[in-house]
């Protein structure tokens, strides 16, 4: 609602560093209501930033390796953190005690490089329930937590043996949670349904290598790739068909796989040095892409235009301290990316002073203008029909309490078509999330330490 | 906000679309159109009557504040002691001293575990409601604190100073994040907006600001006339319009984004003293405020007509507050009376816990 009074001008991308966090991390992430931020750092601790602040407010400690992956539950309540240590924590920020009270550990047995929450639980259940998590083995696993559906499942697992099997190197949700997407070292990216666990999709994507990461927008319609090729490609998605009841037949199953190559609607890359690329990440409208560049020397963030046809916008450019990871904020034109010293920039749009705000009633003019005068603009009019008028006005009944938007609004849940097996699978145990959790204040004695 | 102005085919065109022009104080403003649907029917009046009288300050009370939950009222005056009460008894629970000098305001965290406190002595503390101790000393305004408040996370503090300064503070460590030079005499108010991105302030200056709390910008200055000096001002509960008093006799609720006056409310006298004034929500939509003719005031939010004065104070009314769940307004007196007092709506029995 302040949009307009806060930043008045339609820059949608981030410009200038606004600040940066001491914090000896490797990568940040902002939660979803944009206010706090979680670095990961490779000595095992998960620290929390309050943003307004600007100040630590939680350590989580409880790796003994490098954390890997950070993510939040959708009322920011829960933090997930992933290690090289084997394990997988879920931290309950609403416990009034620091470090935070462990709420689950998910122990693996070989490193875990990257996890997530599944993003459609998240909207609904006290603690997101499915976990994904990938091995540094190159194998993916789903954890349900929830009591009727309790178990890990294996991606994949049951691979035909004649075929060699390939490593997967990335995983994600895609954003409503119905299918996982899986990057492998072969330059294919595999499509599973959350719910069964089987395979349904499989797409080749030409000269990509090794697939290195990959991001969606537009509410899982369009997909970014991150690939050893050094380029970035974006795709179209297909729909794919739900699978039918688990009860079917393995070979059924299979018979369904889309076996199709995807071709990128746009391919990013520079085409001057060829860099690779660290991290990507698409701005909340899905609007724009961030790329963060493997510049040895250099911190270098590029952003491309998706909505005016992929053209290059800007290179960010963030210093000496070369680029570890880069993150959109999720409602603004904001964005934090690390430094391989452990420094994490925040990136903002910053609006001009506008010294006319000092002065009431004025409003300040770029340019000379002329004046259109209205009709009866400087009539002299009888104060006594002005204090009616006033007095009229005032009549207008005003609100006072109602019609307050919250920026962190989630998607409403009354979204399920009845007979859609995946999202009903999905929201099963599903308690209501408590919106009004707050985290306490914990006052800091003496000076900071980092 | 989408509220795009009417335009109306008399009314001069005085709107902050109109560059250069300086706008006249007293132009009539455009109508404006019917906001959200409105609330039921006419309601009564109001029928508040006398519950408690709480003595015990020595010197003027400056403000009176429910803690979030509502089972305790704050009080701080120029004694310099900040005074927990029980509002359904009426009994002292506590006292919170260690300031050196008097206090002018006070303000709950949203948990309700502290309070913080600004006065004269320069410093605002913090303090742990359960032990009565200072947790925090903040520590950093040249001349008074007048006026100080929390943001709904309550990991912000905003204060308002002599000097005109508005300052910042992190609350977990006690630091003053960001100083603005907001105003050229006493701050009198601040208080943040529901997602803290915005602070209002105002001060005997005669303006009003509203500043963006992340970059410290200005964003609009509201002034009403030259008589009108302002000195209370906060967002309504949705945090759409802003309420403030002026020494004009008059309070007004005002349309930030357009910078339009939407209501008017008079009758009650306010010329010299900083005198507070709330919104009441629990039961019909009020507006509560002193008065320097020693009573308190009830007007009707849509209507603006007065619908219950509150006589029994024996001194100017300076602090008013609304209980945060049930119909009940305290009131803080200056000299000589000293008391404060707790007035219940007849229709609607307090239950005692």
């Amino acid at each position: 609602m302040n949009a307009t009074l806060l930043n008045p001008f339609t820059i949608t991308h981030p410009t200038t560093i606004q600040t940066s966090l001491v914090s000896v991390a490797s990568f940040a992430r902002f939660d979803p209501s944009g206010k706090l931020l979680a670095a990961g750092r490779p000595d095992g601790s998960g620290v929390i930033w309050d943003l307004d602040t600007r100040a630590t407010i939680r350590w989580c400690e409880g790796h003994v390796k490098g954390v890997t992956a950070i993510d939040w539950s959708r009322n920011s309540r829960y933090v997930l953190t992933a290690s090289k240590d084997w394990n997988i924590i879920i931290w309950d920020l609403a416990s009034p005690c620091d470090p935070p009270q462990r709420h689950t550990t998910i122990r693996f047995d070989a490193p875990v490089v990257a996890a997530s929450f599944h993003p459609r639980n998240r909207y609904r259940s006290v603690v997101s329930r499915i976990v994904l998590a990938l091995l540094s083995t190159g194998e993916a696993y789903i954890v349900d937590l929830r009591s009727s559906h309790r178990g890990r499942f294996e991606l994949g697992g049951e691979d035909d043996g004649d075929e060699k099997r390939t490593i997967m190197t990335t995983v994600r949700f895609d954003p409503t949670g119905r299918h996982v997407f899986v990057g492998t070292s072969a330059g294919t990216i595999e499509v599973y349904n959350t719910r069964t666990k089987s395979l349904i999709a499989r797409h080749r994507i030409v000269g990509a290598g090794v697939i290195k990461g990959i991001v969606f927008a537009n509410g899982g319609r369009r997909l970014a790739t991150n690939s050893s090729d050094r380029t970035i490609r974006q795709f179209t998605l297909p729909t794919y068909p739900t699978p039918p009841e688990q009860n079917t037949t393995y070979e059924s199953n299979k018979c369904q796989i889309v076996e199709t190559e995807l071709e990128p609607t746009h391919r990013f890359n520079d085409p001057i040095s060829k860099v690779a690329w660290h991290a990507i990440s698409y701005s909340p409208d899905g609007e724009w892409l961030a790329g963060g560049a493997a510049d040895p020397a250099a911190h270098k963030i590029y952003i491309w235009d998706i909505s005016n046809d992929g053209q290059f916008a800007s290179a960010l450019d963030g210093g000496r301290e070369p680029l570890l990871d880069v993150h959109w904020h999720p409602h603004a034109p904001r964005l934090a990316s690390t430094t391989k010293d452990g420094n994490i920039l925040i990136w903002h749009c910053p609006s001009p002073e506008r010294w006319g705000a000092f002065a009431g009633g004025f409003e300040e003019a770029d340019e000379n203008a002329w004046y259109e005068e209205g009709e009866r603009e400087f009539d002299l009019e009888d104060e006594a029909e002005l204090a009616l008028r006033k007095k009229l006005q005032e009549d207008e009944d005003v609100d006072i309490v109602g019609g307050i938007e919250d920026s962190t609004s989630t998607v409403p849940l009354n979204d399920v078509t009845p007979g859609d097996v995946d999202l009903e699978w999905a929201d099963e145990e599903g308690e209501l999330d408590r919106k009004d959790w707050r985290m306490k204040i914990i006052t800091v004695e003496g000076e900071e330490v980092y | 906000m989408d509220e795009s102005t009417t335009d109306d085919d008399n009314a001069s065109q005085t709107t902050e679309d109109d560059p250069q022009i300086p706008a006249p104080q007293r132009q009539p403003v455009q109508p404006q159109p019917p906001p959200t649907p409105s609330q039921p029917p006419p309601r009564e009046r109001p029928d508040y009557r006398l519950r408690h009288t709480l003595r015990g300050h020595t010197q003027s009370i400056s403000a009176v504040k429910f803690s979030p939950d509502g089972n305790l009222l704050a009080s701080c005056a120029a004694d310099n002691v900040v005074k927990l009460w029980s509002p359904f008894t009426g009994e002292l629970i506590r006292n919170l001293s260690g300031h050196t000098k008097g206090l002018s305001d006070i303000a709950w965290s949203s948990d309700g575990q502290y309070l913080a406190s600004a006065s004269d002595d320069t410093s605002i503390r913090i303090w742990n409601v359960e032990t009565g101790l200072t947790t925090k000393q903040l520590r950093g305004h040249t001349s008074f604190v007048f006026c100080v408040n929390y943001n709904t996370a309550s990991t912000l503090l905003v204060s308002g100073g002599c000097d005109g300064d508005v300052r910042i503070w992190n609350v977990a460590r006690g630091r003053c994040i960001k100083t603005l030079n907001a105003h050229l005499d006493y701050v009198t108010a601040v208080h943040f907006n529901r997602d803290a991105s915005l602070i209002v302030s105002c001060s005997l200056d005669g303006l009003i600001r509203i500043w963006n709390t992340t970059t410290g910008q200005c964003l609009k200055t509201l002034a009403e006339g030259h008589d009108a000096i302002c000195q209370h001002v906060q967002f309504s509960p949705n945090s759409k319009y802003i309420l403030s008093t002026a020494h004009d006799s008059a309070i007004r609720l005002w349309d930030y984004h357009t910078s339009r006056c939407l209501k008017t409310y008079v009758g009650h006298r306010n010329e010299k003293f900083c005198i507070a004034a709330c919104f009441s929500v629990t039961g019909g939509k009020w507006i509560v405020s002193g008065s320097e003719d020693e009573k308190v005031y009830i007007w009707d939010l849509q209507s603006r007509t007065v619908v219950q004065t509150l006589e029994g104070h024996s001194g100017i009314v300076v602090a008013v507050a609304t209980h945060p769940h049930q119909n009940m307004i305290a009131s803080g007196s200056i000299e000589p009376d000293l008391a404060i007092r707790i007035w219940v709506d007849r229709e609607l029995p307090v239950a005692v816990p």
